[in-house]
């Protein structure tokens, strides 16, 4: 059977691939694990997510009852909705520990840019699984926080109108939204990640894994190689003991700390207290209270999104803005520090300042 | 997404919940008398002046009537004569008594305001040459007249209550007739002041809807249970065909009134029924009476029922906050609260039969609902029993892997 | 993640407990495997009421609905009720009386709806027509599919 299936695909040829692959043994080296632990969330993800395409219908009128329908009626539907609901967070919270563990430990440098433009992409579409997919329920919360997510495209000149218009499939946010959104969150956004995913994950496997800068620079000191560990089965063990764990944890929220559904939206009925988005956009949403009315004559929610499109900018292109040199290397970690400490504390802000 | 988030929610299922049972049984007992809005009152006598101003809102105005309709042509002094107070009502009647002139102006309005008049206590009196009762112009004012169904009219539903207590909270007016001047705050503190008042029903009884509103006269004894008969029907109908019917007819007591007072309607309670103590039925019954077995079992009837309710109450919200939905829970309380309606009204058969029959539905539905919740803990620990069968796999298979990784050959 | 002992000489008993070790694993990968297996496949089969009924309900069979004749039946968490009315028509209206949420009921002495709490009527167009209520009844749409009434709302 192997046989008939060698002859006709690459069986051999991959096989051997992987037998040969190697992973770097060092200080550092639990950091590589993070990359795995996002493709492993994102993998429950689309498994949980195609089960509720089965049950849930995406019109304004019927979206919240059959998320309901599937957390009381559906067996183990408060099991799937719970985990999609879950593993969606933690899939962000890992991909941001991925992005900051590689930016500290310059995994980004030649010839590793176009990997790095395409993870940077990819926690771009994740963020936007996360915003499309937090409206699908139709419940009050996310109908507001869609609201006044969308409302901030409005700030850009020019073309602010037309985008919003085109996010939100009109003027308001209503049952287009919904199904727009949903189109967005099953069909293109998971086609835009296949193709990402896959040029990031064959990068990863072409280049091998990446050694930092201070590691590299004692094993040349040293004049040994820095040690290494075959990726089956020492590294590919351990990555899957960190899944397993990963997948107790998701099964544990579930069960103590299911997602609540909350109420069905009202369009008519004045926005609640304290709308606030997800917490990985919450250091935005915080960010965006100190930012006065009017900045050098333009106004500051304008300012706010031209200062984050740089932001985001800067980082699609980092691996051409650092030099490679000590010097502008230690830039880039102060600067991704700080960058760390201010997305956690406005995270904190927002969180403990009270909600007006 | 914090479990704790869910207290918001539970709370708001357990408020309205809470809030729908109080609609139902309605147990709205209001707190403070309530005080109908503000109506002016008009001046003893107006000025010209003030009676020109007041004249330009009134519907006889709007006929293309004026001054001289009613006062006829101006006195040598300039000035028009008021209408003698006996004389009021026959004046009206000239016009609004005869069908072919109300005719030209509004065809659907009654023309026996007068007829109905005479036969009122205000009539009769008024008809002897007593000017201290009231006459047409006392509810209706005189020179700002407004249709009774606009909101400026102190005979529009909500102020009807006020208008009459004009006169009869006023202890001197009413002693010489030997009427008690408590009346109107008697109403005030009533269930239905409450709802026309404070909920602005306009379908509740107030003065007029009991008493008439030209033929103004107490409805009597024996005749007050057909007026409540209107609204009431059932129990009406079931108290009549009672034992109690012919009890009370033979006592000379009035049906309704004996137990629900006539002005000082309060919700009912089911203490009231018992036989010990304050409670209404003690007041006739003991031990020894027929219908003592009837009282207490209806008494215990409806305990059962509330204990069993609050029961499901609890176990509902308590499932409800854990996270768990229990909208079959919510429904089944739903009927349970329709039972628990349906219980009052049968208490007017003063029989078990048909009472118990309903307290049975009541019951099962309350049960029904107190079974979903306990279905909902009971899922809630199956879920963490199954949650725990596989985090013991899990921890099994990972302990066995973590062995296996610390005996794997050096790399 | 600790790193790897040296490992023995492959005599018999390592071999033997390596072999135990992999069975071990094994079957507990196979226990967890069946518990994300059976949440799954059990998910996969539709419960017994396959959709939410906030939209549309069955009210029971239109054979056994007489003219002059109603019927009450539970619609998300609200009553409604299904009239068949003295011409034949199915006419369905939501079950809650405008005036304070009491459940209707059908009299076809009066052949309209009536509200026993106090007093209120209906005409079989939903329309509140003497007492208390101050608003009609909103109405369904009734229609038949077999033998079975379907009545639904708009959203």
């Amino acid at each position: 059977m192997r046989e008939w299936l060698a002859h006709r695909v690459p069986l051999d040829e991959v096989e051997a691939a992987i037998q040969h692959k190697r992973v770097p043994r060092h200080r550092y080296s639990v950091w590589y694990y993070l990359g795995g632990m996002t493709l492993f969330f994102f993998i429950v993800q689309v498994v949980t997510g195609i089960l509720l395409l089965l049950y849930y219908r995406p019109s304004a009128e019927e979206a919240y009852d059959s998320v309901q329908f599937i957390m009381t009626r559906v067996p183990f539907g408060w099991l799937v909705r719970s985990i999609h609901s879950w593993s969606a967070n933690l899939m962000v919270g890992a991909a941001f520990v991925h992005l900051f563990s590689v930016l500290f430990l310059k995994a980004y440098r030649r010839p590793r840019e176009i990997t790095w433009i395409s993870g940077v992409l990819l926690l771009f579409v994740i963020l936007a699984f996360g915003f499309t997919g937090y409206l699908l329920p139709w419940n009050e919360v996310a109908f507001f926080a869609t609201r006044v997510g969308t409302d901030m495209a409005g700030a850009v000149p020019v073309v602010g109108e037309t985008t919003v218009r085109f996010l939100r499939g009109g003027a308001e946010v209503t049952g287009a939204t919904l199904t727009r959104f949903y189109g967005v969150h099953v069909a293109v956004l998971p086609a835009i990640t296949t193709v990402l995913l896959g040029l990031h994950l064959l990068l990863v496997q072409y280049h091998g894994m990446s050694v930092p800068p201070s590691i590299e620079a004692r094993a040349k000191t040293d004049g040994r190689p820095v040690p290494t560990m075959p990726f089956v089965p020492h590294f590919a063990l351990r990555d899957l003991f960190g899944w397993t764990v990963a997948l107790a944890m998701l099964a544990g929220l579930s069960a103590y700390l299911p997602w609540e559904l909350g109420h069905k939206a009202d369009p008519f009925a004045p926005a609640p207290a304290g709308i606030h988005p997800e917490w990985y956009f919450l250091w935005t949403f915080q960010a965006l209270k100190y930012v006065p009315g009017q900045v050098l004559g333009l106004e500051g929610e304008l300012v706010a999104i031209i200062v984050m499109s740089l932001g985001a900018g800067a980082l699609v292109f980092l691996p051409f803005i650092d030099r490679n040199t000590p010097r502008s290397r230690a830039v880039i970690t102060w600067a991704a520090a700080a960058a760390l400490v201010f997305m956690v504390v406005m995270t904190a802000l927002a969180f403990t300042g009270d909600p007006s | 997404m914090k479990r704790g988030a869910l207290i918001v929610p539970g709370l708001l299922v357990l408020g309205v919940l809470a809030a729908s049972i109080a609609v139902r049984a309605h147990a709205r007992q209001p707190d403070s008398p309530a005080q109908p809005p503000a109506v002016p009152a008009p001046p003893a006598r107006s000025t010209p002046d003030q009676a020109a101003a007041a004249f330009k809102d009134d519907v006889h105005a709007k006929a293309g009537l004026g001054c001289e309709s009613c006062h006829g042509q101006k006195t040598s002094g300039g000035s028009y004569a008021p209408v003698a107070r006996t004389a009021i009502a026959p004046m009206c009647a000239t016009c609004h008594a005869d069908a072919s002139v109300m005719r030209k102006f509004a065809p659907q309005v009654r023309i026996d305001q007068y007829a109905q008049y005479q036969t009122s206590v205000h009539g009769r009196q008024m008809a002897k040459g007593d000017t201290r009762v009231a006459t047409c112009s006392d509810c209706h004012h005189s020179h700002g007249i407004v249709q009774v169904r606009d909101t400026r009219s102190p005979v529009a539903p909500a102020h009807v209550a006020g208008t009459c207590a004009a006169c009869h909270t006023d202890a001197a007016r009413m002693s010489p007739f030997n009427r008690s001047p408590d009346v109107f705050s008697d109403w005030s503190k009533s269930v239905h002041a409450d709802a026309l008042l404070k909920r602005g029903d306009r379908s509740a009884p107030t003065c007029n809807t009991c008493h008439g509103s030209h033929g103004a006269t107490p409805p009597g004894i024996d005749a007050v249970a057909n007026v409540c008969a209107q609204c009431h029907v059932r129990e009406a109908e079931l108290f009549k065909a009672s034992k109690k019917a012919a009890v009370f007819a033979e006592m000379g007591q009035s049906d309704c009134l004996t137990c629900h007072s006539n002005h000082h309607i309060v919700a009912p309670d089911q203490t009231w029924i018992s036989l010990e103590g304050e409670a209404i039925c003690a007041t006739c019954h003991d031990e020894t009476t027929p219908g003592a077995l009837v009282i207490r079992s209806v008494r215990k009837g409806f305990d059962d029922l509330q204990q069993r309710m609050r029961d499901a109450e609890g176990v509902l919200s308590r499932a409800e906050t854990a996270g768990m939905l229990i909208e079959d829970g919510k429904l089944a309380m739903h009927d349970a609260t329709e039972a628990h309606v349906r219980m009052r009204v049968l208490v007017h058969a003063f029989a078990s039969p048909p009472f118990d029959e309903v307290l049975e539905e009541g019951l099962a539905a309350a049960d029904k609902s107190r079974a979903v919740g306990d279905d909902a803990m009971d899922e809630l620990q199956y879920r963490r029993r199954g949650l725990a069968v596989a985090t013991l796999l899990i921890l099994g298979f990972l302990a066995t892997l973590f062995v296996k990784i610390r005996q794997l050959p050096p790399s | 993640m600790p790193s790897a002992q040296p490992s023995a000489p492959t005599p018999a008993p390592a071999v033997g407990r390596r072999r135990v070790l992999n069975w071990l694993l094994g079957t507990w990968s196979a226990g967890v495997f069946g518990s994300i297996a059976f949440p799954v496949l059990r998910y996969l089969v539709p419960p017994v009421i396959p959709e939410a009924p906030t939209l549309s309900v069955t009210a029971g069979a239109a054979s056994t609905l007489a003219p002059n004749n109603a019927r009450i039946v539970p619609f998300g968490s609200t009553p409604a009720i299904v009239v068949r009315t003295p011409t034949g028509e199915l006419r369905a209206f939501e079950g809650t009386c405008t005036h304070l949420a009491c459940t209707v009921q059908y009299r076809p002495d009066l052949e309209h709806i009536w509200c026993a709490c106090h007093n209120g009527h209906y005409d079989l167009n939903g329309k509140n027509i003497a007492g208390p209520p101050p608003r009609p009844l909103t109405a369904y749409d009734a229609n038949v599919q077999g033998d079975e009434i379907v009545i639904s709302r708009r959203a």
